[in-house]
């Protein structure tokens, strides 16, 4: 065991020591981060609200007009079902349904001595949305201040009703995928260093020691977990101190993906480490492999947005439903697949990659 | 000693090991054996079949067939037995590049159950100055201390050395040397590889040349001298006034090889010859230059044995 982990502190040392290996595992996706991050940031404009008014009374046309006189506010009307489902698509930035008998509750509070429960009106809004969720907020909450003319206790409250939807921000979609990604790489290319070792005889040299093959392996994974991890944190923390992406599901499930992710590329890296006898050949091979899954994996668009015959590739790559089960997981991305498929999925590349390299690899 | 001890005692026994990649035969029915505490070369041209030899006594390479025996040991069969008594340094004495001297041995002395501590061999292997490098820094000769230094992490009772001294300036070869020297001072066994004539007779107690995979010859220099060439030789500067012919008939003579520069007469008795030669030149009025007497030398042996010289 010791030798397990001096080698896996060799391993780090040296990784640490390759600004390269540095930089495009953990720079590269925290400059995209921070790029798109800036880029995308105040791209809300006006708040589309939709209106479901199940009342039809004049206080509440009164609290649509003004609503729709706030400034940046654009009010529409929709059936609530409709409403809803546009939320769901995107279309709109927040559902508010006014009930039933609004209008009477409202008009007996306001003349009683001993007013009864407040009405209430109900705002579906997406919590990964958190700018747009308070901006929302704030709309209503000042409009409601008027019709409350300082009533103590209020005629009206807003309740706030969690929906998700697909549209999340960009940043919170990002996020999420580009942890994907810098697994991916992560996990890749260890071949490049892998295939150094052996084209330099370090390998070779490894084998006259009473060193097992098992350690030099596990060796290497342990260290890639460790740096997939940490990638994870840093990835997370920039995400939700700059961008305010929130991290609404489990750290556990999170970390689970990371390190099934992490296992499943690591294994892809040896295979290509099994194929590669250069380092150069090793370094080409990695980018053939790098390229395609960073672009046809729904990192930087949906899936749903590319043309048939790349969505066919989408749907076998590996990264495709890493990225996805971490957006699911994150941010309460709308699933491309159940996380069960996702984890099946990136369990049977690692299954097949490891087949394929415990037979392919040469140690000399 | 008989020879049945020797073959109970050696700390490497090799039988008609055999090893081809495809139509090559690297390893081409090797035997020999190498005795405790002794520095046992293999001395051949590159491509002779050494690396070969030494990778399979190392149980990095199978053979094809052929017994191998390491400290009494089958190579194959008892690998985790034997790997924490022997060191290996490789041809290639690369490393972790981004690793320093002092983190690579430590890493080293982590794959035994027991280790010299890091600083005697930072000290023995005179890596005192260089302990934080990383050893991509190092020069050619210090990566080469450095690969032997690895090789000694866990104390072995014997060493392979494949090519230590190849690409090294003269200085860190002879720096080298003393260190291999140290070993057997020590009651290390040391199996080495060299194509450096100088180095197999400086540093080996006995040798096996080897090229086109086989042995051509094997004992000590001496005896490798001696039973190739009887005769000495005696040189001077060419001079017309001294022919071939009239050379051969003097005492002693077995034969004469004259260039433009120098002239060998080769004799079973040198003081009847050098007297006979220096009447006749007298009588001539002739005085031969750079008169010199020397021994046949091994790289003398190798010429005659693979037609070749040894290249570098």
């Amino acid at each position: 065991m010791r030798a397990l982990w001096t080698l896996t502190l060799a391993n780090i040392r040296s990784y640490t020591r390759d600004r390269a290996a540095l930089f495009w595992t953990l720079a590269f996706p925290l400059i995209f981060i921070v790029m798109f991050g800036l880029i995308f940031q105040g791209g809300e404009a006006a708040l589309n609200l939709a209106w479901v008014d199940n009342d039809g009374s004049p206080q509440s046309a009164e609290l649509r007009t003004s609503l729709a006189a706030a400034s940046g506010v654009s009010v529409e009307d929709f059936p609530e079902q409709d409403a809803l489902d546009r939320m769901r698509r995107g279309e709109v930035d927040a559902v508010i349904v006014v009930p039933e008998g609004y209008g009477g509750q409202l008009a007996a509070n306001a003349g009683s001595d001993t007013p009864g429960a407040p009405s209430v009106v109900t705002v579906y809004t997406d919590p990964s949305r958190q700018s747009l969720e308070g901006s929302v907020f704030q709309v209503l909450g000042s409009v409601l201040a008027v019709v409350n003319m300082n009533d103590r206790p209020p005629l009206v409250v807003p309740k706030p009703e969690p929906i998700q939807t697909e549209n999340l921000s960009f940043i919170s979609y990002f996020v999420p995928s580009m942890l994907g990604l810098s697994v991916m790489q992560v996990g890749i290319f260890a071949a490049i260093p892998l295939v150094a070792d052996r084209e330099k005889l370090i390998l070779k040299r490894l084998a006259a020691t009473p060193l097992r093959r098992w350690q030099l392996v596990g060796s290497n994974v342990l260290m890639r977990l460790l740096i997939a991890l940490a990638q994870a944190v840093i990835i997370v923390a920039v995400g939700s101190f700059f961008f305010g992406v929130e991290i609404t599901g489990s750290i556990l499930l999170t970390a689970f993906f990371v390190v099934l992710g992490s296992v499943t590329f690591l294994a892809l890296g040896y295979v290509i480490a099994s194929f590669a006898s250069t380092e150069d050949s090793a370094n080409g091979m990695t980018s053939v492999v790098q390229f395609p899954m960073m672009f046809l994996s729904g990192t930087f668009f949906p899936i749903q947005a590319m043309p048939d015959a790349l969505q066919a590739v989408a749907r076998i790559i590996p990264l495709t439903y890493l990225a996805d089960a971490l957006r699911q997981v994150m941010v309460g991305g709308v699933p491309f697949a159940t996380l069960g498929v996702c984890a099946a999925v990136l369990l049977g590349w690692l299954v097949v990659c490891f087949a394929i390299a415990s037979r392919k690899f040469r140690w000399q | 000693m008989t020879t049945a001890q020797v073959a109970a005692d050696a700390v490497i026994r090799v039988t008609d090991l055999k090893k081809a990649y495809g139509d090559i035969r690297a390893v081409d029915g090797v035997s020999f054996e190498v005795r405790p505490g002794e520095i046992f070369g293999l001395l051949g041209p590159n491509g002779a079949g050494k690396t070969t030899t030494v990778e399979i006594l190392e149980g990095l390479r199978e053979p094809d067939s052929g017994e191998v025996r390491v400290l009494g040991l089958d190579v194959a069969k008892d690998a985790d037995a034997l790997k924490p008594r022997i060191g290996v340094s490789l041809q290639t004495a690369a490393m972790y590049p981004k690793l320093t001297v002092v983190e690579l041995i430590d890493l080293f002395r982590s794959f035994y159950p027991k280790s010299r501590p890091t600083d005697e061999l930072i000290e023995a292997l005179g890596l005192g100055e260089r302990k934080t490098a990383q050893s991509k820094e190092l020069s050619g000769g210090q990566r080469q201390r450095l690969a032997v230094a690895l090789a000694l992490v866990n104390d072995p009772e014997l060493v392979f050395l494949d090519e230590p001294t190849t690409g090294l300036d003269p200085a860190a070869r002879r720096a080298l040397w003393t260190l291999v020297e140290d070993l057997r001072a020590s009651g290390t066994s040391v199996l080495l590889t060299t194509h450096y004539m100088e180095e197999a007779e400086v540093l080996c107690d006995r040798l096996a040349i080897m090229d086109h995979g086989k042995v051509l010859e094997l004992g000590t220099v001496e005896e490798l001298v001696s039973k190739h060439f009887k005769d000495r030789a005696v040189r001077f500067d060419t001079d017309e006034g001294l022919e071939a012919g009239q050379l051969e008939s003097l005492p002693g003579v077995t034969s004469v090889a004259i260039d433009d520069t120098e002239t060998l007469v080769y004799t079973r008795d040198v003081g009847a010859t050098i007297g006979a030669l220096l009447s006749a030149a007298e009588a001539r009025g002739i005085e031969p230059q750079n008169l010199a007497i020397r021994r046949a030398s091994l790289e003398d042996v190798f010429l005659k044995l693979t037609g070749r010289a040894l290249r570098d």
